[in-house]
């Protein structure tokens, strides 16, 4: 701010304060509506029955069955959000944004219930499917957070995951039908798609870093280059030798003892090895960046690089190495697509899950546990929306495979909440 | 004299980065052929006889399918036969025709880039605006005459387009949401859409047909064409792309706003400390930006195509932000540049065609272009030439004004 913005800064001050107490009673009347909104619709939907069942033992086996209407849902979203809005009239210091989850989590359990309209749904399934669709989301945000923490905008992830998607299929094939050993296929099939990930993303690296290509540009070229390459291999060699189109699937491991666990077992614990590492890889990032030199480094890679330089941080080598990282963890994302989803690699495969991780790392606010919940919501959406069309829903399909796309434009328009990303992230940096 | 050395200078990166990437374009072709490359061992010298033939190939049948055989148009037209004439230019004027909606969408590129905003979102845009001169083709059909219903369809595609073009522009302005993000997503909520109304839209959906397509419009309304003769399909929506070309060259450079747009794609902030509104540059760049991807999607529909479908984009929007680079985000060198791509997509669709090649070579060689472009640095090694500095409208572009990302 100039000079003369601060000495007139101090007149508006009560102006803010008054417009911010005005905005906060508009907020609160808006959450009564919808509390009123919620109270008539729960009296139009108390004869609709809503059955969430859970899995005791295991898929297909005993199940516990909560029975109520969609009615009473409706009267909890109406609480909640009644109760959001009584707060919020303390004035304009209730931080409302957390709350709001507390309003939107019953709506959200309401309205799916008014969709299935009396049908019941297997929630397990729906939680199992989320964490399983999440994984390689997370693995995206978590590739999107070393890069950007590090400085450099990665937008290529969804180029890195298709890529990766492909080239899984084609070595786990060509391995699985040279050896036919499908343990070691899916292993070589993993290794090289993280490998290819990684040069990409020494690619990235090379042209922001070495040639200074602008870092949006630069990404935006791996990733029309992907999709080029990916849907040429495609169409000259997979789709007429399908035999390098048919890598060994990767199944949900049973985990001994802990997936005997009643309800919990089959929720957490028979899930495929990807959703292990992605919890892994929350656990392990989590404490690198904050718990040592190198995150610390990092941060200050990306935070305010001049300074880091001064204290004779190598800036660039960082940036190399996060870049590289980051390209290992979205190849690793990419070969579920092709591994764990259809055992196949299809074209354009990642339909757009690599902005989708970029939008988790945003929704997350950098920070690898926050980006994983976030990643858990696109998860949740996703399978919500394969439940819905399982049990043959009055809504039309491509309105709601849509539904990721509309939340992740949301989510990164920040209506959820404002959030600061790394500082630096995407200027180039001079090293001397 | 030194005039023409400065052209041949601006225009040194953009042949080589062509040419380069078609090169590589070559290499890829040679690596995924099995059937010549396993009798490397055995013949090794057939095997590269076999490899430079097949490129040879490829390449041959693409400059044949976007340029066709001057003799044969020569001799044509002295018999002034039209099916003959017709046969023989048919190529020249087909990379005419794929040229016009790459001429709307590297303007489009072009005018967003020099605001500062990354568009990628064409293809939704473009998609948006068919959708908006289909429904109101479809409908006003039967009210209002052939011509009125060709000026309406046309001028509600380019209001969705640009109404769709808005949101990001709006977004990024209000709260920083990065462009890049939200106009790929509105790409695929555009095309879930175009699908949802073709599926569930009686009025528009064509009758008895499987795939998800609309009725046909040359019927209600069709854009004229330039030359009347059989299949060929160049119309006057050519010659508006230039006279856009020549629109958004004086919007640019020779009005107030021109200035003001450019002035914060490159420093939003120098621009704010003048007074200009960045923002409201921001949402007129990726307004008018949408409106000429619309405007493309308009003549796709009701003149080249005549029927909506869901790939009438066919990755235009992604060639388009190759062109408009590989112009320096010039509207002039648009126009060269889409012919350039015109020729390359419809060769492309011959080399397809004729050699079993997929088209889709022609989007790794796009992104190969954009990349020499936007890195004249490796160009200069390769090519052990000098070269200027890439244009400082595509280093500054979203460096500055990056927001959220």
């Amino acid at each position: 701010m100039t000079a003369a913005a601060v000495t007139i800064g101090a007149q508006p001050e009560g102006l803010a304060a008054r417009r911010a107490l005005r905005n906060s009673r508009l907020r609160a009347l808006g959450f009564g509506v919808f509390a009123v909104l919620a109270i008539y619709l729960a009296s139009k939907s108390f004869d609709v029955a809503a059955q969430f069942s859970f899995w005791i033992d295991k898929q297909g086996g005993q199940a516990a069955t909560l029975s109520t209407t969609v009615g009473a849902i409706w009267v909890v979203a109406a609480a909640a959000t009644a109760l959001v809005a009584v707060l919020q009239l303390r004035g304009a210091e209730f931080r409302w944004r957390p709350w709001l989850l507390v309003a939107i989590a019953p709506w959200i359990a309401a309205l799916i219930g008014n969709l299935l309209a009396g049908k019941p749904a297997v929630m397990t399934n729906v939680i199992a499917g989320s964490l399983e669709l999440a994984a390689p989301i997370s693995m995206a945000a978590m590739a999107g957070i070393l890069s950007e923490r590090s400085g450099m905008f990665n937008i290529a992830l969804e180029g890195k995951m298709l890529v990766g998607a492909c080239v899984a299929a084609i070595a786990g094939s060509v391995v699985s039908l040279a050896t036919g050993n499908t343990v070691l296929a899916v292993l070589v099939a993993v290794v090289s798609a993280m490998l290819v990930g990684a040069l990409l993303g020494l690619l990235l690296a090379w042209l922001g870093i070495r040639h200074k290509v602008n870092q949006v540009i630069a990404g935006t070229v791996i990733n029309i280059g992907a999709l080029g390459i990916t849907s040429f291999i495609f169409l000259r060699i997979l789709s007429r030798a399908t035999q390098f189109n048919s890598p060994p699937p990767v199944q949900a491991i049973r985990i001994p003892l802990l997936a005997d666990l009643p309800v919990l077992g089959p929720i957490l614990f028979v899930a495929t090895p990807y959703v292990y590492v992605a919890y892994a890889l929350v656990v392990i990032l989590t404490y690198m960046i904050y718990r040592t030199r190198w995150g610390l480094r990092l941060r200050a890679a990306g935070e305010k690089p001049a300074a880091a330089g001064t204290v004779g941080i190598n800036v660039l080598q960082i940036r190399y190495r996060a870049l590289i990282l980051a390209g290992l963890i979205s190849g690793l994302a990419g070969s579920y697509l092709s591994l764990a989803t259809s055992s196949s690699f299809q074209l354009n495969m990642a339909v757009g899950k690599g902005y989708i991780g970029l939008a988790a790392m945003i929704f997350g606010g950098w920070h690898p546990v926050g980006a994983f919940l976030a990643a858990l919501v696109f998860g949740f959406a996703d399978a919500t929306q394969s439940l819905l069309s399982i049990l043959g829903v009055d809504v039309a399909p491509q309105i709601l495979q849509s539904i990721p796309y509309v939340v992740t434009i949301i989510v990164v328009a920040g209506v959820v909440g404002r959030v600061r990303g790394p500082a630096s992230a995407g200027q180039p940096y001079e090293q001397g | 004299m030194r005039h023409v050395g400065s052209v041949l200078r601006r225009v040194l990166v953009p042949f080589l980065s062509v040419l380069t990437a078609l090169l590589l374009g070559g290499v890829v072709i040679i690596l995924t052929d099995f059937d010549n490359l396993q009798h490397i061992v055995t013949d090794p010298l057939g095997t590269l006889v076999g490899a430079v033939k097949g490129v040879l190939a490829a390449y041959g049948a693409m400059l044949a399918g976007a340029f066709g055989d001057p003799g044969r148009i020569g001799t044509a037209l002295q018999t002034g036969n039209a099916t003959d004439i017709a046969r023989a230019i048919r190529p020249v004027t087909e990379t005419l025709v794929s040229a016009m909606p790459l001429i709307f969408c590297g303007l489009a590129v072009a005018i967003s880039f020099r605001a500062g905003m990354f568009n990628i979102g064409g293809d939704g845009q473009l998609l948006i605006g068919a959708l908006a001169a289909t429904t109101s083709a479809i409908y006003l059909n039967g009210h209002a005459p052939s011509w009125l219903i060709l000026i309406a369809s046309i001028a509600f595609a380019t209001l969705a387009g640009g109404a769709w073009g808005f949101v990001p522009g709006f977004l990024k302005a209000r709260t920083g949401a990065h462009e890049v993000i939200t106009t790929i997503m509105l790409n695929y909520i555009a095309s879930l859409f175009v699908f949802f109304t073709l599926t569930t839209s009686v009025d528009l959906r064509a009758a008895g047909s499987t795939t998800p397509v609309s009725k046909q419009l040359s019927g209600i309304t069709d854009v004229p064409n330039i030359i009347s003769l059989p299949t060929i399909r160049l119309d006057y929506g050519f010659v508006v792309a230039l006279l856009m070309a020549v629109a958004v060259s004086w919007l640019l450079f020779r009005t107030t706003k021109g200035f003001e747009l450019r002035a914060s794609g490159f420093s939003p902030t120098a621009a704010r400390y003048a007074g200009m509104s960045a923002g409201g540059s921001m949402m007129l760049a990726m307004s008018l930006s949408g409106g000429l991807c619309g405007m493309a999607g308009g003549f796709l529909v009701i003149g080249t195509v005549g029927q909506l479908s869901l790939d009438i984009s066919g990755g235009i929007g992604f060639n388009a932000i190759a062109l408009a680079l590989l112009a320096g985000l010039r509207p002039s060198g648009v126009v060269v540049s889409a012919l350039l791509f015109g020729a390359l997509t419809q060769g492309g669709k011959r080399m397809g065609i004729d050699t079993g090649i997929p088209f889709d070579l022609l989007l790794l060689i796009m992104a190969l272009v954009i990349m020499f472009v936007a890195a004249p640095g490796l160009i200069r090694s390769i090519w052990r030439v000098r070269v200027s500095k890439p244009a400082p409208e595509i280093a500054s572009v979203s460096t500055e004004s990056a927001g959220t990302l």
